[in-house]
């Protein structure tokens, strides 16, 4: 256990440093950039993997709560004229923890494939208003401008700053979620994925139990709304849209549901499909096949096949 | 709203309403069949308008089109469930996330296939000759080609139904949605009625593919419209059932239509209105047999 946290705490401080260390080398900030995303759509992953992995919840509308906080935290520094990190993150998680209450109030009515089918569906309506509440959003164009963070007044705009911040955000919601699955609460989620009947039986309160991972997973996403929106200065209804869902799901399945790494590593191979592959290759379609292959021969992803790769 | 904008709107809605039943006619017939919820159902829809654009374009004719891209998406059927389904049968979600990679795959495709004059540009698909033009309704001009939509759907909606509840073939699928696994015991070969059952669907998404594209035209995100579209009609009508496909297209098509006109800020938001107190009140959906929501 201590040697694991030690390998953790080592790898955390050998990433968030990325950029000092290789600062001679003359891709350093291209690959630091690229860390950034990965790691702002590993927090994105993880918060659904709370879901999909854990709670058994198969939730295809979690780019609604992602391009919700990035919206709210946009919106509400822009009107507060505030940069405050504090304001707009908080904005952000609230305002997707609201909107995760929403629709998880009736999404956990339904399971399984009808689960799906809801989020789906409810999250596309959440994209609809995104896409015409023109004078909040910016409707079709999208709200450009977005100003980076700053704490307690001290400027974090600098592209090494954001990284920091990037680092620091993803670690802290990793021991959230690591700390989550670990506790009596999250073994609950797993037993309501495996036998919700029995649960029931047992006298857990299931459809708020479930209820509460989903906005729980909601709030989280909107962190990592808010850090992308902060990342690319821009938010746009395809932030909120069934792609990103996709995206976030085919990350968790790729990388491994239910697993602390899984999720990471998933967005990891997702964007470097996405946005290191040669240009000629069609990344979509490379992507499509990847994840029936996985869905297919390997449903526990790449950590599921390692583990199965050790054991062996 | 005049008396004649009133009736317009009711025959948009109408002819919404069809093109929506064929849509999700497809959708239902796979779910009742199979279990599965096929996501992959928009891209089969914008695959079959992509197709009937280039017969179309090829043959001058769209009533060749309209022949060619159902049988084009049904082949698509024929080849995919054997090849992709069958191996996770009984694997239920499985099944369903397996179609959300095909939905990435045939959306890139087309995106990339600008060689074929499809790519990611706008396209429109003319009206076919004789209905092209208006006809006088009750004092306003109205497009005969909407008019025909409301036929061809009630045509269709009456030509499964009777395949439905009075050929051999109808028998086996009302036998196969009740119990498959009772079915396959009495000797017949699911395997094969699975996939001719998920080849029908795939055809009737390029039917309403071809039959919607001279309304809507051809663009990048059609695929994952209709799908939502077909999704909210099989929850508010039901799902599995030939009826509730019916019931749902007949409540979502005119209510997304006079959404739109009355307030056109929260159209959509209606028609999930009315899908969430679906959900509260009958959770079954209007008509259908499985419970969605508990």
């Amino acid at each position: 256990m201590r040697i694991r946290v030690a390998i953790v705490l080592v790898a955390w401080i050998a990433l968030a440093t990325f950029p000092q260390w290789s600062s001679a080398w003359e891709s350093s900030r291209y690959v630091a950039g690229i860390i950034r995303q990965v790691l702002i759509f590993a927090i994105f992953a993880s918060s659904l993997n709370l879901l999909v992995g854990y709670a058994g919840l198969p939730s295809l509308g979690h780019a609604a709560f992602f391009g919700g906080g990035a919206y709210a935290a946009a919106i509400v520094a822009q009107r507060l004229g505030t940069d405050e990190l504090l304001v707009s993150m908080g904005a952000a998680i609230a305002g997707a923890a609201l909107l995760a209450l929403l629709v998880g109030y009736f999404a956990v009515r339904a399971v399984g494939i009808f689960f799906l089918m809801l989020t789906l569906a409810l999250a596309q309506m959440v994209f609809a208003l995104a896409f015409q509440a023109t004078d909040l959003t910016g409707g079709s164009n999208g709200f450009s401008g977005v100003h980076r963070p700053a704490l307690f007044g001290l400027d974090l705009s600098a592209a090494n700053d954001l990284y920091l911040l990037v680092s620091v955000a993803s670690l802290l919601v990793g021991l959230l979620v690591w700390r989550v699955t670990t506790s009596t609460y999250g073994r609950a989620l797993v037993g309501v994925r495996e036998n919700e009947r029995r649960m029931r039986a047992l006298g857990y309160d299931t459809r708020t139990l479930k209820l509460s991972a989903f906005v729980l997973a909601g709030a989280l996403a909107g962190i990592a709304g808010a850090l992308s929106a902060y990342e690319f200065r821009f938010v746009s209804p395809n932030d909120v849209a069934l792609g990103t869902s996709v995206t976030g799901f085919v990350m968790v399945l790729i990388g491994g549901a239910g697993s602390l790494l899984g999720p990471i590593l998933g967005a990891a191979v997702v964007l470097l499909i996405e946005r290191v592959l040669p240009s000629e290759l069609p990344a979509q379609t490379v992507l499509g096949i990847v994840f029936i292959v996985f869905v297919v021969f390997a449903r526990q992803g790449i950590v599921g096949a390692l583990r199965r790769v050790a054991r062996a | 709203m005049t008396v004649e904008d009133a009736l317009q709107q009711a025959l948009n809605g109408l002819s919404f309403g069809a093109l929506l039943f064929i849509l999700a006619a497809g959708l239902s017939l796979i779910f009742g069949m199979m279990d599965v919820v096929n996501l992959a159902h928009g891209a089969f829809y914008m695959l079959g308008a992509y197709v009937a654009l280039s017969v179309t374009r090829a043959t001058g004719s769209f009533w060749a089109a309209l022949v060619v891209a159902p049988l084009v998406l049904a082949a698509v059927g024929l080849v995919v469930e054997p090849l992709l389904l069958r191996r996770l049968r009984g694997r239920h979600l499985d099944q369903v996330l397996i179609t959300i990679g095909l939905a990435l795959v045939i959306a890139d495709f087309i995106r990339l296939r600008d060689d074929w004059g499809w790519g990611a540009t706008v396209r429109a698909l003319p009206f076919p000759a004789g209905l092209d033009a208006s006809i006088d309704l009750a004092g306003s001009a109205y497009p005969t080609y909407r008019l025909f939509v409301v036929a061809f759907g009630a045509a269709l909606a009456l030509l499964l139904y009777v395949l439905h509840r009075r050929t051999s073939v109808g028998a086996l699928v009302r036998a196969g949605v009740d119990d498959a696994e009772m079915l396959s015991a009495l000797g017949v070969d699911t395997d094969r009625l699975f996939t001719l059952t998920f080849a029908t669907g795939a055809g009737l998404a390029g039917l309403a593919g071809v039959v919607a594209a001279p309304v809507f035209g051809l663009q990048p995100g059609m695929d994952v419209d209709a799908l939502i579209y077909s999704l909210i009609v099989v929850v508010v009508g039901g799902l599995g059932s030939l009826s509730g496909a019916v019931a749902g297209s007949a409540v979502v098509g005119p209510a997304d239509t006079f959404g739109k006109v009355l307030f056109p800020q929260f159209a959509l938001a209606l028609i999930f209105a009315i899908m969430a107190l679906v959900l509260l009140f009958r959770p079954t959906g209007l008509l259908g047999r499985v419970r969605i929501g508990r």
